[in-house]
């Protein structure tokens, strides 16, 4: 059965390369649908990889408590109406609440920094002693601030890793004075290299400021939100208790309405689920349209093989072909032109993840590979089932006879 | 025991509501080693009944066995395995692998007798030098002559050593000095034991034989046993 098997793969092979136009036009059906299905799981492995990172860098156990709902389909003004959060809620909730393990207030705001004769635009922070607890990024260098800095208003501060780059290259930056918004600096620690958000922005530019200096010097009022860390294992029980810890601030009745939000990093999953459904259905679909056609294009010139080569069916026969061993011949040469295809799609497919790489963390899975090699054997098998049949019941002497 | 025997046989084709009768009513026993030749007018029924002896072709009713053993009760691979194993075909038109060389076309059977690859290469050179074509066998058919084709062709008939050779007009389509090289073979493959069936409209290659059967309208119509006396051949 071994040999019958090579040499019905290399029957293949020659029938293949000697029609080396009509396969590969034959092909590109199957072609497009491996590749479309391939780059569809690049896509989608780029898009969990970037966003598992992301993800992580939320962190599955902080709770974001602000005015506004991350996704919402709420009116603007409904959300507009909401009072704003306030520093004394840090108190309130850790007074309140039993399973924040650290709460962080941060206000946010664009600031120009410069060192020297260099400047940049970027993001300043204002937060407490405990951020650090609430992000899932470490000091490089230096130290955070502490609790006794944010109280005191001292005028100290954390940078990211591309300020660092940027202003800094080789030097020690701890210890150096930058100046945000015109206003002294001095640089105490840098945060790791973080990378970008959802692979769009960069994180890595920004300053940390202790909240009393940002508060005094840059807004007294502002947009603020809230991040509370709680026990991992104990994100619904969390929730629900800075829920009520929150409505009791805020002296909410019970028939009303929450006039804040909670974001969790549950609301991106979501958003980003249906996202992956988009394009996994659009790939799907293409993938199935494409395979449908080129399958029916493998089975069309399997017929036309088959008629072809009617009298040498009706040779093999005579000398000892069993109507098995002439089925197998064309099923293979079907497979054949099929993982031809296939591999061309892959070969394809990591071309083209190398350069969509470029723009945006994508990798094509072997797994993946492997499911599309296996798609092709089907649609070869599947199409090339009728042909092959038809060619293995023909009668010898009839093939004998065609002309 | 006879190798083959044919039962009161009719091949009956129906074309255009007319009944043509390819073979009607043939009996006919063909023992070992014996070398037949069939002859008779062109629609007579020759290849039809080459290709019944052949196991290729079923009747439309008698009987037909194959040592001993009912060929309609066989199954496919059954028969696929007598024609890859006890027959040996020959046809007028060659019937080679236009893409294959020779080699190939002469192991193609042993493929089929799932033969391993070293062993098959051997059979097959052997086939070809007894043909007298060590030389060519890396040819493909278009590059070889008639009567070279035809060797091939006898070649892969005999590669499986099969006790049975079916010809069917092998010198058909060949200038005479060919034709007689083939029937050189044919006849050396008589004397070393095999059964020789063959089909001819010439006199003098049907003379080669040892018995004479004539068809006409797909009836037997002379069987005729032919002395041979070795010191007046030559
Ligand atoms: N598939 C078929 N359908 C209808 N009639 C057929 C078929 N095959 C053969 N016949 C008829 O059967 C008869 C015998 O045919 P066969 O091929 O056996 O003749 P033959 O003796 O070999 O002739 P030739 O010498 O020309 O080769 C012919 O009349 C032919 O027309
Ligand atoms: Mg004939």
């Amino acid at each position: 059965m071994i040999l019958l098997f090579v040499e019905n793969f290399k029957i293949s092979l020659s029938a293949v390369f000697a029609n080396k136009t009509r396969s590969i036009l034959t092909a590109l059906g199957i072609i497009i649908g491996i590749l479309s299905v391939t780059l569809m799981g690049t896509l989608i492995s780029g898009l969990d990889k970037s966003f598992e990172s992301s993800m992580s860098w939320l962190g599955k156990d902080i709770l974001y408590v602000s005015r506004y709902e991350w996704f919402s389909d709420m009116e603007w003004w409904e959300v507009r109406n909401r009072p704003r959060m306030l520093p004394e809620y840090v108190n309130k909730i850790k007074e309140k609440s039993q399973y924040a393990l650290a709460v962080a207030p941060v206000m946010q705001r664009g600031a120009s920094l410069s060192f020297e004769d260099k400047s940049t635009r970027t993001e300043i922070f204002g937060t407490n002693e405990e951020y650090m607890e609430t992000i899932s990024t470490n000091i490089a260098t230096g130290r955070f601030f502490t609790k006794n800095e944010d109280r005191s208003g001292s005028r100290v501060t954390v940078i990211g890793e591309g300020i660092r780059e940027a202003f800094f290259g080789d030097k020690d930056p701890v210890g150096k004075y930058i100046k945000i918004d015109d206003i002294k600096f001095r640089v105490i620690g840098v945060l790791e290299k973080q990378g970008k958000f959802l692979g769009l922005f960069s994180v890595d530019k920004q300053a940390i400021l202790p909240f009393g200096a940002y508060k005094r010097i840059f807004s007294k009022r502002g947009w603020m939100r809230l991040s509370v860390k709680v026990p991992d294992d104990k994100l619904e029980d969390g929730l629900d208790e800075i829920i009520s810890v929150m409505r009791h601030i805020r002296g909410l009745k019970p028939n009303e309405k929450n006039d804040f939000a909670i974001n969790q990093t549950k609301a991106f999953e979501k958003q980003y689920k249906a996202l992956k459904i988009a394009i996994g259905g659009t790939g799907i679909f293409i993938t199935l349209l494409s395979l449908v056609v080129g399958g029916i294009g493998i089975m069309n010139i399997m017929f036309v093989s088959v008629k072809e080569r009617t009298r040498e069916i009706g040779v093999r026969k005579a000398i000892g072909a069993t109507k098995g061993m002439i089925m197998g011949q064309f099923l293979m040469e079907a497979v054949t032109i099929c993982l031809f295809a296939g591999s061309v799609g892959i070969l394809l497919a990591y071309i083209f993840s190398f350069f969509i790489n470029k723009f945006f963390p994508s990798e094509l899975p072997i797994f993946l590979s492997l499911v599309a090699m296996f798609m092709s054997i089907v649609v070869g098998v599947i199409s090339g089932f009728i042909p092959s049949y038809r060619a293995s019941k023909l009668d010898p002497i009839d093939s004998l006879r065609y002309e | 025991m006879a190798l083959i025997l044919l039962k009161n046989i009719y091949k009956i084709y129906n074309v255009g509501g007319e009944e043509v009768r390819a073979l009607d009513g043939v009996n006919l026993e063909i023992k070992d080693n014996e070398y037949l030749a069939i002859m008779g007018p062109s629609g007579s029924g020759k290849s039809t009944l080459m290709n019944m002896v052949g196991c290729l072709d079923t009747p439309t009713s008698g009987i037909y066995e194959f040592e001993g053993e009912m060929v309609q009760v066989m199954d496919d691979s059954q028969l696929a395995s007598i024609r890859n194993r006890k027959i040996g075909f020959v046809f007028q038109t060659f019937n080679l692998l236009p893409k294959a060389t020779a080699q190939h076309n002469v192991e193609i059977p042993l493929i089929y007798a799932n033969i391993r690859k070293d062993k098959r290469k051997e059979m097959a050179s052997e086939a070809l030098s007894s043909v007298g074509l060590s030389d060519r066998s890396h040819h493909r058919p278009n590059e070889l002559s008639g009567g070279q084709r035809q060797r091939v062709a006898i070649a892969r008939a005999l590669v499986n050593n099969p006790s049975i050779i079916l010809a069917d007009e092998p010198t058909g389509n060949l200038d005479s000095k060919s034709g007689e090289e083939i029937m050189k073979i044919l006849d050396d493959l008589h004397n070393r034991g095999n059964t020789i069936i063959l089909v001819t409209h010439e006199d003098d290659i049907a003379q080669h034989a040892n018995r004479i059967i004539r068809l006409l309208d797909g009836k037997i119509i002379e069987d005729l046993y032919i002395e041979k006396n070795d010191s007046f051949i030559c």
